[in-house]
C-alpha cells in the first residue's frame, strides 16, 4: 500500500466515499457532498460563462465600438425580468427567439439525417448489399433489416387494430424491438459497471496505491 | 398581446432557422452567422441567469423559512460563492488577480474541477451499477416470450463483447456483432423514424404557434 | 422436513438483501483490480474503421476532437480521448480540441495535459515535442452547441476568436492552414449523449465533414443505424471500445503507456457474470414460485 500524500487526492477520495455511503442509507456526509457538488459545479459554470463568453464575445467588442451588440445585450437582460412579477412576461422574448431558431434549424437537419439517410440505408440497393462486405450474405442481411424496419413501424401504427396482416407484421416487429432493447440493456450493464470500475481504479490506485 | 409577441418571434426566427439550409446565397448565410454568433450566443450566456437565479432563490428561501435540511443549503451557497470567487478572480488558468495557491497547494478552478466535481459526479453515477444489479435481480423476469427474447439478446451482448467471449465460442463475438448490426439496427431504426417524425411534427407545431406549453402560465 | 428446507431456500432466492448484492458486486470488481491478469482484447470492425479513418487523415488536414463527455461518464470515455490523442500525436496529425458544454472543458484539458506530458517527457528535440499552437490547439467552448457545429463550416477562428487560454486563435501557427471543415480530415466526437447525431445532422449534412464516434455503452445500440449507413465513419462503444482502440494504438504504434480501459476488462468480465447470475437466480426463484401457485 502506498497512500497518496497529495491532500487533493484525499479530498477527492473522501468525497467519493461520502457518496458511496448512500448505499448503506442516506446520511449527512452524503448530503454535504451532494450540496458541495452543486455549489462548486455552478461556480465553475459562472467562471467560464464570464471569462469565455460574456467578456470576449459581448463586453470587449461592445466597448471597442461594435454597438450592434447592444441589441443582444438588451434582449439578454430580459432574462432578469423573470424575477420581477409585474414584467415577468418579457422573459418570453429571449426564450421565443432561442426556441424559434433552434426548432427551425432542427427541422431540415433531422429530416435529412434521421429520415432520408436512414431510408436510403434501409432500401434494397446493390450499394447497401455491398456495404456489408459479406458477399452474398449482404443481400440476406439487407433483406432482414428491410423487413425488420417495416415490421417495427407496423407495430407502432395504432390507427388500425393489429389483426390479420398487420397483426402478423406487428408480432414480427416486436421481435426486432425486443432484440434492440435487449442489446441496449446489455450495453447499459456494461456502461454502469465501467463507471464503478473507474471509481475503484481511482480509490485503489491514486489514493491507496494498491494497484499500479 | 403579451403572448402574441413571443409567438410572432418564434415564427420569424423559426423561418430564419430553416432558410439557411435551403438558400446558400451569401446574404442569407451572413445574416445567419450574425444571428448565431451575435444574438444566440449572448442569449445563451444570459440564460444561465435563469438557472442560477432559480437555484439560489430556492435555497435562500429554504434557509429563510428553516425548511427541512435547511442547513445543507448553506453548504451549497458557500461552495458556490467560494468557487465563483476563485474562478472569476483567479481566472481560467489560475493566472488572474487572485492568487490561486498556498505555497505548493493549488486551489485554482481546474484543481477544484478535477478534485471535487469529477470525483463527486463520477461517484454518483458509479452508484448506478449497484442499483442496476439490484434492480435487475428483483425485476428482470422472463414473464413472456418477448421478455425472454429481450433477456437472451441482453445476455448475448453482455457475454459476446467480453474479451473471454472467444474462449466460450469462437463464433460468439461475431454473432454478438451481427445481433447489433442487423436485428438491432432494424428495431432501432423503426423507433428512430417514429421519434424523428414526431420531433419534426412537434417543431412545426411550436413554430406555427399551435404548441404553446413553452410560454408558461399567466398572461 | 427436507421439502420445508427446500421451500425456504427457494423463497430466500428471491429475497437476497440488496446490501449482499452490493457487497458481492464490489468484491468482484475490487479483487481483479488488486490481482490483475492481462486479457487480450480483439478489436472489432467498427473500432478498426475509426482507427483507419484517423490514421488516414491527410497531412494537410487536421483531426477535430470533440471531447463532449461529462465527469459522470469519464471512466468510459476518457480512455478513448487519451487513446485517440496518443494515436494522433504519434502519427504527427494536427489536432484541434473543443468541448460543446462547459462542464466538459476540464476533462478535455486534463486529457490534453496527460498525453502531451507523456510525449514531451520522452521528446529529445523541439521537432519531437508536442507544441501548443503548432501541433494542437485547444479551442475551448462556446454556447450553444449549434454555433460551432454550423459556424465552423465558414470559419473556425470566427467561432472561436480566442482559444481556451485566451490567445487570439487566428495568430496561432496551426490555424494559418486550418480554416474550416474543408481542412478537417475527420471529426471524432466523444460523447455520452446524442451529440454525435447532431454533428451528423448539422455539420455533416451541410458541409460534408466525416464524423467518427466514441460513445458510452448506454448510447451504443442507438448509434448502430448511423454506423450502418456510413454517417459514422467508425464507432467505439463503451470501455470495451476504448480497450480495443488502446490495443490498436499499442499494436501499431508501440506506445506502451498505461491503458485504463484494458485494465478494466477483467473486473468487467466478473461483474457481468455476477449480474447475469443474479438475474438467473431471480428468474429460477420466480418460476418455481409460479409453479407452486
Amino acid at each position: 500500500m502506498n497512500l497518496s500524500s497529495d491532500p487533493w487526492v484525499w479530498i477527492a477520495a473522501l468525497l467519493s466515499l461520502a457518496i458511496f455511503s448512500f448505499l448503506y442509507k442516506e446520511n449527512p456526509f452524503y448530503r454535504v457532498a451532494e450540496h458541495v457538488f452543486i455549489g462548486v459545479a455552478n461556480g465553475y459554470l459562472v467562471t467560464f460563462y464570464w471569462h469565455n463568453i460574456l467578456v470576449p464575445v459581448l463586453f470587449k467588442p461592445l466597448f471597442a465600438g461594435r454597438l450592434i451588440l447592444i441589441i443582444s445585450f438588451i434582449i439578454g437582460t430580459l432574462y432578469f425580468t423573470r424575477f420581477i412579477p409585474k414584467i415577468s412576461w418579457l422573459v418570453r422574448i429571449p426564450i421565443g427567439i432561442t426556441i424559434g431558431y433552434y426548432t427551425g434549424a432542427y427541422i431540415p437537419a433531422i429530416i435529412q439525417a434521421s429520415i432520408i439517410r436512414q431510408v436510403q440505408g434501409t432500401i434494397l440497393t446493390s450499394a447497401n448489399f455491398a456495404a456489408w462486405n459479406a458477399g452474398p450474405w449482404g443481400i440476406v442481411w439487407s433483406v432482414i433489416v428491410f423487413i425488420g424496419v417495416l415490421c417495427t413501424l407496423s407495430y407502432f401504427y395504432f390507427s388500425k387494430e393489429h389483426k390479420g396482416v398487420l397483426g402478423v407484421t406487428s408480432r414480427i416487429g416486436i421481435v426486432f424491438v425486443m432484440i434492440g432493447f435487449g442489446a441496449a440493456f446489455g450495453y447499459t450493464v456494461m456502461a454502469r459497471v465501467s463507471l464503478l470500475i473507474g471509481r475503484f481504479q481511482f480509490l485503489l490506485g491514486d489514493w491507496l496505491g494498491i494497484i499500479q | 398581446m403579451k403572448k402574441r409577441i413571443a409567438l410572432v418571434l418564434v415564427f420569424v426566427f423559426g423561418i430564419l432557422g430553416i432558410i439557411p439550409f435551403l438558400i446558400p446565397h451569401p446574404i442569407v448565410q451572413n445574416s445567419d452567422e450574425y444571428i448565431r454568433n451575435d444574438i444566440l450566443r449572448i442569449l445563451a450566456a444570459f440564460a444561465l441567469v435563469l438557472a442560477l437565479g432559480s437555484l439560489l432563490k430556492v435555497h435562500a428561501d429554504k434557509i429563510r423559512r428553516k425548511k427541512v435540511n435547511w442547513q445543507y443549503s448553506w453548504v451549497l451557497i458557500l461552495a458556490f460563492i467560494v468557487s465563483s470567487i476563485i474562478g472569476l478572480f483567479g481566472g481560467v488558468a489560475g493566472t488572474g488577480l487572485l492568487p490561486t495557491s498556498f505555497g505548493s497547494f493549488p486551489f485554482d478552478i481546474q484543481t477544484l474541477y478535477e478534485n471535487i466535481i469529477i470525483p463527486l459526479a463520477s461517484s454518483m453515477f458509479a452508484l448506478l451499477a449497484f442499483f442496476m444489479a439490484s434492480a435487475s435481480y428483483r425485476a428482470f423476469r422472463a414473464r413472456s416470450s418477448e421478455a425472454t427474447l429481450l433477456l437472451v439478446a441482453a445476455f448475448i451482448v453482455m457475454i459476446g463483447f467480453l474479451p473471454v467471449a472467444s474462449s466460450i465460442s469462437l463464433k460468439l463475438p461475431a454473432f454478438a456483432q451481427w445481433v447489433l448490426n442487423v436485428p438491432n439496427v432494424a428495431g432501432q431504426r423503426g423507433v428512430l423514424f417514429g421519434i424523428a417524425l414526431g420531433a419534426v411534427a412537434t417543431s412545426l407545431k411550436i413554430i406555427l404557434g399551435i404548441e404553446r406549453a413553452w410560454l408558461g402560465g399567466g398572461d | 422436513m427436507v421439502r420445508g428446507w427446500r421451500l425456504k431456500f427457494i423463497d430466500r432466492l428471491t429475497k437476497i438483501d440488496r446490501r449482499i448484492i452490493y457487497g458481492i458486486l464490489a468484491l468482484v470488481v475490487i479483487l481483479p483490480l488488486v490481482f490483475p491478469t492481462a486479457l487480450k482484447v480483439k478489436p472489432m470492425t467498427p473500432v478498426e474503421k475509426l482507427y483507419e479513418a484517423v490514421d488516414n487523415i491527410p497531412d494537410e488536414k487536421a483531426l477535430l476532437l470533440d471531447c463532449s463527455y461529462a465527469p459522470q461518464i469519464k471512466a468510459e470515455v476518457e480512455p478513448m480521448a487519451i487513446a485517440v490523442l496518443r494515436h494522433a500525436f504519434a502519427k504527427r496529425k494536427r489536432v484541434l480540441v473543443l468541448a460543446l458544454y462547459v462542464q466538459m472543458l476540464g476533462l478535455a484539458q486534463k486529457a490534453l495535459t496527460q498525453v502531451t506530458g507523456e510525449f514531451n517527457s520522452k521528446a529529445q528535440t523541439n521537432a519531437d515535442s508536442i507544441i501548443y499552437g503548432r501541433d494542437y490547439v485547444f479551442l475551448g467552448w462556446t454556447p450553444p452547441p449549434l454555433i460551432p457545429m454550423l459556424g465552423m463550416g465558414e470559419s473556425i477562428a470566427g467561432v472561436y476568436p480566442a482559444d481556451y487560454y485566451g490567445n487570439q486563435t487566428d495568430t496561432l501557427e496551426l490555424m494559418q492552414q486550418i480554416k474550416n471543415y474543408n481542412n478537417i480530415g475527420i471529426l471524432v466526437c466523444l460523447s455520452g449523449s446524442a451529440i454525435p447525431k447532431s454533428w451528423v445532422a448539422y455539420a455533416q449534412n451541410r458541409f460534408g465533414v466525416a464524423v467518427g464516434v466514441g460513445c458510452t455503452a448506454v448510447s451504443g445500440a442507438d448509434f448502430y443505424p448511423y454506423y450502418q449507413t456510413g454517417q459514422f465513419s467508425g464507432l467505439m462503444v463503451g470501455m470495451k471500445g476504448a480497450a480495443e482502440y488502446e490495443e490498436l494504438v499499442e499494436e501499431n504504434l508501440e506506445i506502451k503507456e498505461k491503458r485504463m480501459a484494458s485494465e478494466a476488462m477483467l473486473p468487467m468480465t466478473y461483474a457481468h457474470f455476477v449480474i447475469m447470475l443474479f438475474i438467473i437466480i431471480g428468474n429460477i426463484g420466480y418460476f418455481i414460485q409460479r409453479r407452486r401457485k
